[in-house]
Order: C-alpha cells, then sequence, then structure tokens
C-alpha cells in the first residue's frame, strides 16, 4: 500500500500518483528516452504496468503488448509496479532499453479493500472486510452482482427468495440483528450510501468490485446505517494508455429443473368423491350413505355426475405447471469504451439485457448506461462524475404468493383442459359444455393465461444515479474532497383486467384499468478532509467528514372501470373509480471521523466515529454516537518470525465498534392521524382517528460487536486461511410491544429489546497445484448463533401470525421460531383416537395431534417450538482449473439445519375447497385397513382434527446442497489474435443452479414469500398482515417462483 | 496557512449550502396529520367522525354482532369464506376456542372503538369550544361508549370498563368488572346522552345519534337488565316523541337510496361509488360465495330454512328480505341469503361493489317491540303486523296455534320483522329462550355458551384477567 493516498485500487493509486506528482517533471530534467518490455514470470506482455521515475515526476503506463517508452536520467531509478506484484526500482545505468520481468506479489496483502470513505491495503485491514474483485463475477448470468455472491464470502448468507428475473436476494450478513426494523445491509455505490437500493440498477459489467463491511466496527463509519452490515459497491474506471473497447454477447435459456408433483385429474376426483361421501355420511351417519344420489344431497355434497360415472373421460388431465412455465431464453449485449491519458480517464458503456422468464408472459429488460469521467484540472484540482443511467421494462408475476399466478395454477384442478372447445380459457364460459361445472362451488380454476394474457402489466423503471466530486490538496498530505450525489428513480407500472378475463378465471370479473407511478429523489452533500502522512516508520492518516442527506419517496395510483369493450386500455376509456397519492420524506445529517495509524507496516490501529442525526427518530433521541476501535499486528514481519519460512503472512486481528440500525418507518416516532371519515347523508364526513402511540424517544438500534480475525497464508501462499470469531449484542432493539387493548392500541414501537449474535467463519484457498495446469479451491463456511437477550416488559414473548402459520420470539430463543402443533401421524381407526388426548371433533384419518404438555387435553397450550429457518451453518466451495486458455470452475454451495414452512401445505395438503394438491396426498387414510402413509388425513369436507392449524407436518427441512454454478471459459490464444483485429477473445459457457440437493416439498429450499423488512418503497414480496414485520417471516414460502437453471454461452471480445 | 482559510472557506460555502440546521431534521408526515391537534372545533368535528366510523367495523357484515347474532342463533350459516374457517364455523358450532383470532378481532375493534369516543371526551373537558356543542359531544361519544358496551356485555359479560384514555402501563392495572358495574356505566352514559341530545327532527347531521336513538337503546338496556317498568317509560317517550313512524310497506324500507327515514332511530352512513369512501359491505358480504354478478360474495349470513319457514305463508317481508338462491350462468343454485341490502347497481372496484345501503341499529319497528315486550300490550306489536298486512295477535286469522303467548309471538315477530338485523341472538338471550329454543335447532348450547371467552391473547398479555367459565 502506497502510505500517502487513499485511493480505490493499487494500480490506480500509482497512476494517481504519477499524474498527480511528476506531470510537470519533463521541464526540468536532462533525459534521455528509455524503452522496454514489461514481462510476468512468464514472459507473457504486462499491460497497464505503472512505469515511473523516482523522485522525479514523470510515469508512464506500459501498453497492451507490454512496452512503455519513459524519459529519464541517466542516472535515474524506476519504478515498476503493477496490481499483484511486487514493486520493482531499477536503476537506468545510461541503458536506454530495459526490459522488466515483475515477479507475482503476495497478491492479498496489497490488494486495496475499499472501506468507506477510502481505502485500505489489505495488509492494514484491522475490521472484517471481505473483497469480490470483478473477476469473480464477470462471466455470471444474474442480473443483480450480490446474487453472483452467494456462496462465496462466509458470513454473509445471500439467499434468492424468488426466481424471477429482476428480484433481489436477501442479504444476512452475520446474522439478523433486529425483530422490527429492517435487516437489509446498507447499499453504498460509488460512495453513496442508499438504504434498500436494488443492485440491478447497476450492470454487474461496470461494477469494478463489490466490498462488504461484516463487522461493526467496519461498519462503524456508516454509524446508524450500519448494523446489518455494509456493502460497497464501486464502477469502473478507464485506465490511462490504449483505448479498450470490449464487447460481449451472451445468449442463455433457462428452465425451471424442479416442478412440484400434484395430483393428477384421476388422483384429484377420486379425492374428491371421497371428500363429498365422507362429509356426507359424517353430517348424520345413520341415515346418510356414501352412495346416496345428488338428488338426496344439499348442493355443498353433490359431486358432478361426470366423476362418478366416467371420470375416464378427463385423462390424466392439465397439469398447470406446464402450461405457465416455458424454456425462457434471454441475451445480453455488452459494449464498453475505456482508456484515456494522464490527466483524463473514462469509461463509457452500454448493455442490454433482454431476458424471458419461465413463467409465461413475463420478462425483465434492461437497458443500462454509464459514463465515469475523471480529469486533473491542475496538480492539486481533479474532478470526477459517475453517471449511471438504468431503464428497466418488466413483468414480473408469481413472486406474491398465494394469490399469485404460480400458486393459483398449483391450486387449480386438474381436471380442465387448457382451452375449451370454444378456444377459451375455462368453464366459465357460457356457451361451454364445460359451464356445467358452474354449479358446483367447490371446484377451482385461475387459470394462467388468464392472469398472464388476458391481465396486461408493465412495469417500467428509470433510474439515475450521479455523483460529482472535486478533489483539492491543500497541501501534499491533506486532501479536501466534495461530492453531491443524486439518485432519481421513477416507476410507472400500467395494468389492465381484460373483461371477464378469457372465462378462465375463478369469476367473470369486469374489465379494470390502473396506473401506479413512484417516485424517489435521494440527494447527498458529502465533504471530507484527507490527512495522510508518514513519519519515519509512522504513517497516519486521518479523515473528517460532514455529509447531508434527505430523501422523498412519491406514490401515486388512479383506477378506473366501467370500460365499454377491450379495445382501449387506458384509463380515459373507462370511469375513474379511485386514486391517491402519497408521500414521505426523510433526512439526516452526519459528521465522521477515522484515524488510522500504523507503525513500520506491522501495528495497525483505527478509530473511526460518527454522529448521525435522523429525523425518523423521536426528538429528543434525535442524535447518536457510533464508535469503533480496532488493532492488527502483521506477526509474520517481525523477525522472530524470519525463520518461520513456511508462513508468508500472518496477521491477528481485532476490533470492537458500535453500529446503529435506522431502518424503521419515516414518522415511527410521531403518532399519527389516520383518515377515518364517517358519512353523513349523501356527503362524506371527513373524520381523523389516532393511528398509533408517539414515542419522543425513539432511537436507533445499537449493535456492538467484537471481532477477532486471524489470516494465515503459507507455503509460497498455496494455502490461505482466515478465521473470524465474532460476538454481537444489539441494544435498543425495536420492539413492536404489545400493550394491553384495552387502551385501544394493539403495541407500540419501543427501544427495549436485545439479541446476541456469535458466529465463526472459516475460509481456506488452496492452491492444489501450480504450473501450467492450476487447481485452486476457495472453502468458505460459517456459523451464526442467534438468541434474543430481552424483550418487552415481563419479557413475553412475541407471537406474529399470518395466514395462520405463527412465529414465535422469546427469550433464550433464534428469533421467529415457528410455533405449532406437533402431528405424530394420523389415528388410524376409532379406538386410537378415544386412547389418545384428541381435539373434541377428531375422527379417525384426522392428525394426532401431540398433547405437549400433557394435560390430556389438546388446547393452545399443546403448540410448540416447531423449528427455524436460521441454518446451523453455510457454506460454499469453489474449485477452479485453467490450462491454457481453459478455465473451468464449479461451485457448491448449500445451507444446513434450517427449517423452512411450506405454507403451501394449507391449501395443497388437505382439502381446501376444492384446490388441487400435491400427488403425495393420493397416499392418504381412506380406511383402517388401507390407512396411508401416515402424513395425509382423510379426505372430507369438514376439517375436523385441526388439520388447518399451523402444524409440524408444515414445517420441513430446509437444508439443502446446490450446484450453484458451472463455468468453462476458452480464451483464444495470442497467436491467432494477432491476425484478426481482436486482442482477446473469449467464449463461455456458464451454468446457474445446475441441481439442487434438497428433500423440501415445494420449489425451492430458498423461497422465501416474505421478504426481509422493509420500510422504504420497493420492496419485494407478500406482506404480513396488521403491524408483524415482514422480516419475522422470512423462511415462510406461502406460493413462490422457483429458482430456474439458467445455461449461458458468451462471447467477449476486446480490441 | 492560505490554504487553511481556503479550505475553511469552502467548508463554509459547503455547509450553507447543505442548510445544516438541525430543522433540516424536522420533517413533518407529508401524507399524515400528526395527532397534535384537539383544539378547535373542527378538529373535534373530525375526531368525532372518526369515533362514528368505529361503527363501521362493530356493525360490519362479518363484525361481531353479525356472528353472535345470526351465526349462534338459528338464523344462518356461513359457507366458503376466506380467512380461517375453522375459526369462523366455531361460532355456529357453539365450538368457541379461546385462541379464536375473530373473537379477539372482535376486541380490539370494540376497545379502539371505546378509545375513539373516550379520546373525544377526554380532550373536550379542557378545550376551548362552547358548552352546548361540549355537551352535545359529550352526549354522541357516551351514547356510542354505551351502545358498544352494552354489545360486549351481552357478548363477554364481565369485560375491562375503560372509560378514559389509558397508556399502555395503566392499561395493565384495569381489569374486568362485574357486569352490574358495566350496565351502571352504559345506564349513566344513556341517560346521558337522552338529556343532552336533540331530537331527531333536530338534527343537521344526518346519523348523529339523537335522543330518541338514546331512549331507544337505553329501553333496550332496560329490558335486558329485566327492568320493563323503566324500560316502558323511557320506550313510551319515544313512542310519545312523534318523531318516528313505520313506512307504509316493508319494502320501503331497503335500498340503496333509502336513508335515514322516518323509522330510522339510529343508522350506520355509507356512501357507495366510491373504493375511498365508505361504502356498505352488507350486499358483498351477504351474497353467496361465487363471483357470477363479477365479484366474490363472501358467503356469510346464508339464510337457514329455518329462518325461512318461520315467515307465514304470505307474510310479504320474507321475500323482501331473503332470496332462494341465484342464478349462475343459466343454472339456478339454491342458496338462501339476505338480500335487504342489495345495491345491483353498484360501481364495482377492485372485485368490490361499492353499495350505498344504509344499515339500521335501532328502528321504530324494534322500538315497538320492544314496548310490547315491555308492558305487555300487544298494540304496539300490532302496528308491525298491520304494516305486513298480516292478521293482528289476537285476532282469529293469527296463527295462535304457533304463537299462543304474546311473549312468543313477540318473539315471532322480532326475528320475522329484524330477520339478519343483528337481533336473535341477543333477544333469545335477553328473553332466556336461547337454550330451549337453540338446543331444539340442534346447536350445542350451554349455559356457559352464553358468553364468548375472554381471547386468549389477552390474558397472555396480563395474567390477572380471568376466563368465563366453560373455557
Amino acid at each position: 500500500m502506497k502510505p500517502i493516498l487513499t485511493y480505490r485500487r493499487s494500480w490506480k493509486i500509482n497512476l494517481i500518483f504519477v499524474l498527480f506528482c511528476f506531470s510537470f517533471a519533463q521541464l526540468y530534467a536532462q533525459t534521455n528516452t528509455i524503452t522496454g518490455k514489461i514481462t510476468d514470470e512468464t514472459g507473457k506482455p504486462l499491460p497497464g504496468a505503472s512505469i515511473l521515475v523516482k523522485s522525479a515526476k514523470t510515469g508512464t503506463i506500459s501498453n497492451q503488448d507490454g512496452v512503455y517508452s519513459i524519459s529519464a536520467e541517466k542516472n535515474a531509478v524506476l519504478v515498476i509496479s503493477s496490481i499483484s506484484f511486487d514493486t520493482q526500482e531499477v536503476p537506468v545505468n545510461n541503458r536506454s532499453v530495459i526490459d522488466v520481468s515483475m515477479q507475482a506479489s503476495n497478491k492479498t496483502l496489497n490488494e486495496v479493500v475499499v472501506v468507506g470513505y477510502g481505502t485500505q491495503s489489505k495488509r492494514a485491514i484491522t475490521g472484517a472486510v471481505a473483497s469480490v474483485g470483478f473477476n469473480e463475477f464477470k462471466d455470471r448470468s444474474f442480473s443483480n452482482v450480490t446474487q453472483s455472491l452467494a456462496g462465496k464470502i462466509a458470513g454473509v448468507n445471500i439467499s434468492q427468495s424468488q426466481g424471477a428475473p429482476g428480484v433481489s436476494p436477501i442479504i444476512r450478513i452475520r446474522g439478523v440483528s433486529s425483530i422490527t426494523a429492517g435487516t437489509n445491509p446498507l447499499f453504498v455505490v460509488d460512495g453513496v450510501p442508499l438504504e434498500n437500493f436494488n443492485l440491478n440498477l447497476i450492470n454487474p459489467q461496470d461494477i469494478e468490485s463489490v466490498d462488504v463491511l461484516k463487522d461493526a466496527s467496519s461498519a462503524a463509519i456508516y454509524g446508524s446505517r450500519g448494523a446489518s452490515g455494509v456493502i460497497l459497491v464501486t464502477t469502473k474506471l478507464g485506465k490511462p494508455g490504449k483505448t479498450t473497447i470490449s464487447a460481449g454477447y451472451e445468449y442463455g435459456t433457462q428452465t425451471v429443473a424442479r416442478k412440484v408433483p400434484l395430483m393428477n385429474a384421476q388422483q384429484w376426483i377420486g379425492y374428491y368423491i371421497d371428500a363429498h361421501n365422507n362429509a356426507w355420511v359424517d353430517l348424520n351417519p345413520a341415515v346418510n350413505k356414501a352412495s346416496d344420489p345428488n338428488s338426496a344431497r344439499p348442493s355443498t355434497y353433490r359431486i358432478p355426475e361426470d366423476f362418478i360415472t366416467n371420470p375416464q373421460q378427463f385423462g390424466n388431465g392439465t397439469d398447470w405447471q406446464d402450461v405457465m412455465f416455458r424454456v425462457a431464453p434471454s441475451h445480453n449485449a455488452q459494449l464498453s469504451v475505456s482508456g484515456g491519458t494522464e490527466k483524463t480517464q473514462f469509461l463509457f458503456s452500454l448493455a442490454y439485457l433482454d431476458q424471458q422468464a419461465v413463467l409465461d408472459e413475463n420478462y425483465y429488460k434492461r437497458l443500462a448506461l454509464r459514463s465515469n469521467i475523471k480529469h486533473k484540472v491542475s496538480d492539486k484540482f481533479s474532478l470526477g462524475l459517475n453517471l449511471g443511467a438504468t431503464t428497466i421494462f418488466d413483468r414480473t408475476e408469481g413472486t406474491q404468493g398465494k394469490s399469485d399466478v404460480i400458486s393459483l395454477a398449483q391450486q387449480s384442478d386438474p381436471i380442465f383442459p387448457v382451452y375449451n372447445e370454444n378456444g377459451n380459457l375455462g368453464y366459465r364460459d357460457p356457451n361451454s359444455v364445460w359451464n356445467k361445472y358452474v354449479a358446483y362451488n367447490d371446484l377451482n380454476l385461475w387459470h394462467p393465461y388468464s392472469l398472464t394474457r388476458f391481465y396486461h402489466k408493465q412495469n417500467k423503471s428509470f433510474n439515475t444515479l450521479a455523483t460529482a466530486f472535486a478533489d483539492y490538496y491543500v497541501t501534499d498530505d491533506l486532501k479536501f474532497r466534495t461530492s453531491i450525489s443524486g439518485n432519481l428513480f421513477n416507476t410507472r407500472l400500467n395494468s389492465y383486467r381484460v373483461k371477464n378475463q378469457g372465462y378462465g378465471y375463478s369469476g367473470l370479473l369486469p374489465a379494470e384499468g390502473n396506473v401506479q407511478s413512484s417516485y424517489m429523489l435521494n440527494w447527498l452533500s458529502e465533504n471530507t478532509l484527507t490527512y495522510d502522512k508518514q513519519f519515519g516508520d509512522h504513517s497516519l492518516n486521518v479523515l473528517a467528514g460532514y455529509s447531508v442527506q434527505k430523501q422523498r419517496d412519491e406514490f401515486a395510483t388512479v383506477t378506473s372501470g366501467s370500460f365499454p369493450n377491450d379495445l382501449v386500455e387506458t384509463l380515459n376509456a373507462g370511469v375513474v373509480t379511485s386514486g391517491s397519492s402519497t408521500a414521505t420524506e426523510w433526512s439526516m445529517i452526519s459528521y465522521l471521523a477515522r484515524a488510522q495509524y500504523n507503525y513500520q507496516n506491522k501495528y495497525f490501529l483505527t478509530s473511526t466515529i460518527r454522529r448521525d442525526g435522523s429525523s425518523r427518530f423521536g426528538t429528543d433521541t434525535r442524535w447518536g454516537y457510533f464508535p469503533s476501535v480496532s488493532a492488527g499486528w502483521l506477526i509474520s514481519d517481525e523477525s522472530f518470525m524470519k525463520n518461520a519460512t513456511f508462513i508468508n503472512n500472518l496477521k491477528l486481528r481485532a476490533s470492537y465498534g458500535m453500529a446503529g440500525n435506522n431502518q424503521i418507518p419515516n414518522y415511527g416516532a410521531i403518532s399519527l392521524l389516520g383518515s377515518s371519515n364517517y358519512v353523513s347523508g349523501a356527503t362524506l364526513a371527513s373524520g381523523l382517528a389516532i393511528g398509533n402511540i408517539a414515542n419522543t424517544n425513539l432511537k436507533w438500534e445499537r449493535t456492538t460487536q467484537l471481532n477477532i480475525g486471524l489470516d494465515l497464508r503459507m507455503l509460497s501462499d498455496r494455502i490461505g486461511l482466515s478465521a473470524e470469531y465474532y460476538h454481537s449484542v444489539t441494544n435498543d432493539m425495536l420492539l413492536n410491544v404489545p400493550v394491553p387493548d384495552i387502551s385501544g392500541f394493539s403495541t407500540q414501537l419501543t427501544n427495549i429489546g436485545k439479541m446476541q449474535n456469535r458466529g465463526v467463519e472459516l475460509n481456506l484457498n488452496t492452491k492444489n497445484t501450480t504450473g501450467k495446469f492450476l487447481w485452486t479451491t476457495d472453502f468458505n463456511i460459517s456459523f451464526n448463533r442467534n438468541k434474543v437477550l430481552q424483550l418487552g416488559p415481563g419479557n413475553a414473548p412475541i407471537t406474529y401470525t399470518d395466514y395462520v402459520v405463527a412465529v414465535k420470539t422469546e427469550v433464550g430463543q433464534p428469533v421467529s421460531n415457528f410455533f405449532g402443533y406437533v402431528v405424530d401421524g394420523v389415528f388410524k381407526n376409532q379406538v386410537a383416537v378415544d386412547a389418545a388426548p384428541h381435539y373434541s371433533t377428531t375422527k379417525p384419518g384426522d392428525p394426532i395431534i401431540r398433547d405437549v404438555n400433557g394435560d390430556g387435553k389438546i388446547t393452545v397450550d399443546d403448540r410448540t417450538t416447531l423449528g427455524n429457518n436460521q441454518p446451523d451453518f453455510i457454506a460454499g466451495i469453489t474449485n477452479n482449473f485453467s490450462y491454457k486458455g481453459f478455465d473451468f470452475s464449479f461451485m457448491l454451495q448449500g445451507s444446513y439445519g434450517g427449517e423452512i414452512v411450506n405454507q403451501n401445505f394449507r391449501y395443497l395438503g388437505f382439502w381446501n375447497n376444492g384446490r388441487n394438491m400435491y400427488a403425495s396426498v393420493d397416499n392418504r387414510w381412506r380406511s383402517e385397513a388401507d390407512p396411508g402413509d401416515g402424513k395425509h388425513f382423510r379426505a372430507t369436507l369438514g376439517l375436523t382434527g385441526l388439520q388447518d392449524q399451523f402444524h409440524s407436518l408444515w414445517v420441513e427441512d430446509a437444508s439443502f446442497t446446490r450446484l450453484k454454478n458451472i463455468r468453462v471459459s476458452y480464451t483464444l490464444p495470442t497467436s491467432l489474435m494477432s491476425k484478426t483485429p481482436f486482442r482477446v477473445a473469449r467464449v463461455y459457457v456458464n451454468a446457474e443452479n445446475v441441481y439442487l440437493w434438497s428433500s423440501y416439498t415445494n420449489y425451492d429450499p430458498e423461497n422465501t414469500t416474505y421478504g426481509a423488512s422493509n420500510y422504504s418503497s420497493g420492496s419485494n414480496g407478500l406482506n404480513a398482515s396488521g403491524n408483524a414485520p415482514n422480516g419475522a417471516f422470512i423462511g415462510v414460502d406461502y406460493g413462490s417462483y422457483p429458482l430456474p437453471r439458467s445455461v449461458t454461452v458468451g462471447l467477449k471480445l476486446d480490441f | 496557512m492560505k490554504h487553511i482559510k481556503h479550505i475553511l472557506a469552502i467548508v463554509c460555502l459547503c455547509l450553507a449550502a447543505t442548510g445544516c440546521k438541525e430543522s433540516f431534521l424536522n420533517l413533518n408526515p407529508v401524507s399524515n396529520p400528526t395527532a397534535d391537534n384537539f383544539k378547535t372545533r373542527d378538529d373535534f368535528e373530525l375526531a368525532v367522525n372518526a369515533a362514528y366510523a368505529s361503527l363501521y367495523l362493530v356493525y360490519h357484515p362479518e363484525g361481531s354482532v353479525s356472528y353472535a347474532n345470526e351465526q349462534m342463533s338459528d338464523n344462518a350459516i356461513v359457507f366458503n369464506i376466506s380467512g380461517i374457517q375453522s375459526d369462523k364455523w366455531q361460532f355456529k358450532d357453539y365450538s368457541l376456542a379461546t385462541s379464536n383470532t375473530m373473537i379477539y378481532q372482535f376486541w380490539q375493534e370494540y376497545y379502539k372503538a371505546i378509545f375513539n369516543a373516550n379520546i373525544v371526551l377526554d380532550k373536550i373537558e379542557g378545550a376551548s369550544v362552547d358548552a352546548g356543542y361540549k355537551d352535545g359531544v359529550k352526549a354522541q361519544m357516551m351514547f356510542l361508549r354505551g351502545l358498544y358496551y352494552f354489545d360486549m356485555v351481552q357478548l363477554w359479560g364481565d369485560v375491562p370498563l375503560v372509560t378514559t384514555p389509558l397508556t399502555g402501563e395503566e392499561s395493565y392495572g384495569v381489569l374486568r368488572s362485574p357486569q352490574s358495574a358495566v350496565y351502571d356505566q352504559i345506564k349513566k352514559d344513556l341517560i346521558y346522552a337522552a338529556d343532552k341530545l336533540p331530537l331527531a327532527s333536530a338534527i343537521t347531521m344526518p346519523g348523529r345519534a339523537s335522543k330518541g336513538a338514546a331512549q331507544a337503546l337505553l329501553g333496550k338496556v332496560y329490558l335486558t337488565l329485566g327492568d320493563k317498568t323503566s324500560a316502558a317509560t323511557v320506550l313510551k317517550e319515544v313512542y310519545n316523541s312523534n318523531q318516528y313512524s313505520l313506512l307504509a310497506g316493508y319494502a320501503d324500507l331497503w335500498g340503496p337510496t333509502v336513508k335515514n327515514t322516518k323509522e330510522s332511530v339510529f343508522e350506520i352512513q355509507y356512501l357507495g361509488g366510491n373504493a375511498s369512501a365508505p361504502f356498505s359491505r352488507y350486499y358483498q358480504t351477504f351474497y353467496p360465495n361465487n363471483n357470477f354478478l363479477g365479484f366474490y360474495g363472501g358467503g356469510m349470513n346464508q339464510v337457514t330454512d329455518d329462518l325461512y319457514n318461520e315467515f307465514e305463508a304470505n307474510d310479504p317481508r320474507r321475500d323482501v328480505s331473503i332470496a332462494l338462491g341465484y342464478n349462475n350462468s343459466g343454472t339456478f343454485i339454491s342458496q338462501k341469503y339476505p338480500i335487504k341490502w342489495t345495491d345491483t347497481k353498484a360501481t364495482q372496484v377492485g372485485g368490490n361493489p361499492l353499495a350505498n345501503n344504509n344499515f339500521m341499529v335501532l328502528r321504530y319497528a324494534d322500538v315497538l317491540l320492544m314496548l310490547s315486550e315491555a308492558n305487555g300490550d300487544a298494540t304496539y306489536l300490532n302496528l308491525v303486523r298491520t304494516r305486513a298486512k298480516l292478521p293482528k295477535f289476537g285476532d282469529a286469522a293469527y296463527p295462535t296455534a304457533k304463537y299462543a303467548t304474546l311473549d312468543l309471538a313477540i318473539e315471532h315477530e322480532r326475528r320475522t320483522e329484524l330477520a339478519i338485523e343483528f337481533h336473535r341472538w341477543f333477544d333469545l338471550k335477553r328473553t332466556n329462550r336461547a337454550i330451549p329454543v337453540l338446543t331444539a335447532k340442534g346447536k350445542a348450547i350451554t349455559q356457559t355458551k352464553l358468553l364468548w371467552p375472554i381471547p386468549q391473547i389477552v390474558r397472555t398479555q396480563n395474567a390477572a384477567i380471568t376466563q368465563n367459565a366453560g373455557y
């Protein structure tokens, strides 16, 4: 690490350094021109190496062939450096040709890591920071860079909740530290902190590196927003020298590799008949018989005659998954131009992604433009602008759970054909022979096309993220930087529901049109002073800064009905029936400071403090301090280690810091009045009712974390090991503390809880072979243990329930345990029912509910913990092989020991008003002699034995191992390329989500229909009812989008 | 040092430009008012309207009194509705569990409603508004509070009696009050309301509580307490006030545009046609659970044959109240459901018909029937029967064989006249007829099941809250 500046990466530092210090040197020196070629150990040309004249002010960069040319005095010394290589000093000694062979350096130590408001060399890192460079995700086909990081970083659990294109993964860094507040990490894009930012808006091909601040001491520089970790994204900038034009094209296909086995028409009809007959007989066992004809039964118990007389006519029926899912192609074209001079560097890029979704009619199209420019006005003054503009047109459905198209298709009865004889979709077509089935209330069809083809939707998003900055060197050591950033995000969602929806939906609905639009403007002004100075063995870097940030969100919606026909879909054709608009704001002022000190580049000490003031918090508690301190000791540089030559690097790190969590509603501290209108005669009588209790003492959650880390590289860097231990405690945890309902309110948002996360992370990198055939392995594993230490008054447990599923948080347990009854099989016969404690109406074939408290009765007190979504550990392993131009790698990723709620069991596990069911339900209890598999209950319309209560059969093992990625690439040899206009050509094949090993019944154990709690706009997934935070239900799958397998073939050309 | 000056100048400039002030952090909600009001008369009007709006939940077609009076009586059942079905079926099945989510929801709704009245009563004491206005507002809030507590005491028996806004901490100290204390408070509230509220004819805002409404409700409270003398007195005052009369035909009472008639004593106001206005949900919720009209019916309060057959053969009220079934794409589906609140022309938005029908909590026919119940005089009952063009009680043509006594005649008349208007179960309880009548209809009713359980979660929050016997 060059100690003078803090900049993005070492080559850049060198470069800037060169430009900065030596640009006027030529004017004064007595010079010769020296030329030469820079190569690596194997003799390959090394482009982009920095050559500078020591103690003068000139420098240059080697070109694509490694060749350079520089003017220097005859007795000068050249300093040659390049990323990943040891810097060399070469005396000129009157030579005019100097070729230099560079030695690969101890890479990891000299790499530069972005740490927030600056960079640090890896050597100097004292916290827990993970850095992933472009090379590690360049061929991955994900639209969001964090998706490509899943399984790669210890302690960072990246989970793809929904497989639809454009859905961001749920990211949890070192467990979860909040019950109520949001748990998404803070995203910082080119220095702009953006809460709940959608990284799909940044083209991964434009990203230079992603750095993750995991521990509280590293994150403390982001103060009240750092408690869930910080993800720093840095975009690329060109290098001085020849302009590089890169073009790439990728073609891919996606498929649903794992369908859910559902009943076919015959199995379903069998169930339907049994359910009706059983319920009819149950109604009055003395009189009613299963053989009674429809005429003897009320409508509820009637069975379509065809089911009895000729069920074979339905054949196997329709598997609606086959109807809605398809093989979906994708195209991704990239073009970038980068380069520059010593004064000006730039990168322009353009990328177009056109991805069909595996779900019918769904797609995701993204156009991303970027222009990054940096210009040096003078030695002291430079300016820059990073501008990214992204447009997304998409149609994304199937992610909203049970009432969205994917889940509805699972629930649809298999007896119906894709098209009826009139070419319409469903049995509600009055002119169809199928129309006779409308007489049966318990037949269901939500034809996927009725939602995808007869319901038109398009979402358009426009994002502009711009950062303009100016650096001014007050002295050589003191830099002032000011920046202004703006993020403008607009969306527009147009939808139109065609009248009667092709007769394929569950009802004949009138046409309806809706337009929703949202707007978000976030601006940030940041001013920092950096002082960087070396005093002999002492090196000091001090940062002080001040920033102001504000955001405003607006939302509007308008709905029209009464359309005369389906010819015009814009709202003017109908009559506007409702409309609304809302807006919210937040603002923040921050002061920050950091001091980094090292002695002999061996002992490192960093301390930071940030003071944040936020509009979100109570007037009495508006400001908070977030300090941290950390230290590192490079033991391997000690003289006593000189003899331990097998150790290349050994470093001990320790840190302690505090970061906050501010992710609560913008006006969470204030008692709001909600509209509660009454009517008087024919006019509205406006009313306002108090919606919540104020809390003027509301403040951030504070997470303090101790981190101890050890880095070891040994045997000529063949083995690298990094281990971390952390212990974090979140204080003042925000809870919607229950208050007795007789107060008129159920809860009050209060800082009262306490939670702990402890964990161990291990990273092991090995070079298994060296030489021409290179094989490396990267393995990481992380363990996190989450425990609630304190809750509201009396530590009363907090239970949230949504659609029957209950999650309970109690002291001493991890947050959000699944809480319900335990089912111990199915009652074989009446004797078994009578012999066991049972719910009053239980019949043979109903579930055996465990009498957990042993009081001989089945009551609500028999509910108990059924599991928790948090895994015992997560792990990832990547193997890379390279030989000549070939590269091959594959990655396995897994999560072990967590549970998932298959809430679809509520529909698909037993009779629920005639919906289709899992094929396994065919193994149900039919009689004492035919008791089935002990997991599936007797068919009946009435649910007599608590089947529909949340119980253990809904909870499944979420452990999985996934062959996440396979990549093969081939770089054409230079000898071949020299005959073409191209400098580099590479072809590759990339496959994602290749195979899943999991026992989970539904699509994917990573599926969760509820996302992380997110109080800003743009949350994805189902919203929990009441004031339950969505995050409490992470791990509950209530109808989800499968994670498709995608295979892409790509070509990349540089010229 | 020159540089330092430059820097300071730049920093100052930047600070000034970005408005480094504490006020930068004082952001008031853009789209919500804050609760720092209750000062002017306009503020109170807004709060009073919000208190009235609580009626929408309590008298919701799927609200507490609907479940209690129709599902738990012999009038109706529920078919195919979303949510936790077993929790909904527990009402008609008399298998209410303490974990029943509906019961808890109702509990919350009542106390929210009571808070909305209490906050007005509390804040208006110190407000500088004129005394007459203050009394009027207090009287209205006490009427609503009396109405809510009267429902609650009939549903749960002893309930925590909250008459001022409580903090979270204070509310731990309020336990269940005995029924007698709750009734005392109800009487106190309603007597105050009856004293201060204007006559119906003097009400300028339709829907606001009147003297007659308070008196009619007070009469019902007295009847429920067995104090027929007091009931007769106060109901007779309503009768003699000349504020109310029966409409000419029973059918005249119903329809989306029939509002606040002479027969209406206390009526919940709805406004159809706009999704953001409080539209009427009875039409949709009481429709069978099918969407043949382009919206999903709720399948709530589907009428039993028993209620249908309760009507005398030539009773015109039957077909005004109940439909035999519906036509689904040419197929007739036989399923009886209530049609008093039908609004076929209602605009549909998002699958909801935005109906315009009001809902009468108290109407004059109810008052007349109560008056007969209180003083044993069939005159008032017969006014109701005459309007229905049916033979009077005591006439030869009256079905005396079935309804031999005046009590039985009133029971029969209330069931038919007030069908699906949320009266039946409370009527049967009041007259001590619930157990014999409903047992005969096959309901698993017992003495302890005449009260709902206290929701389990209420007792988890505050262990000092007791449970009703039998749960």
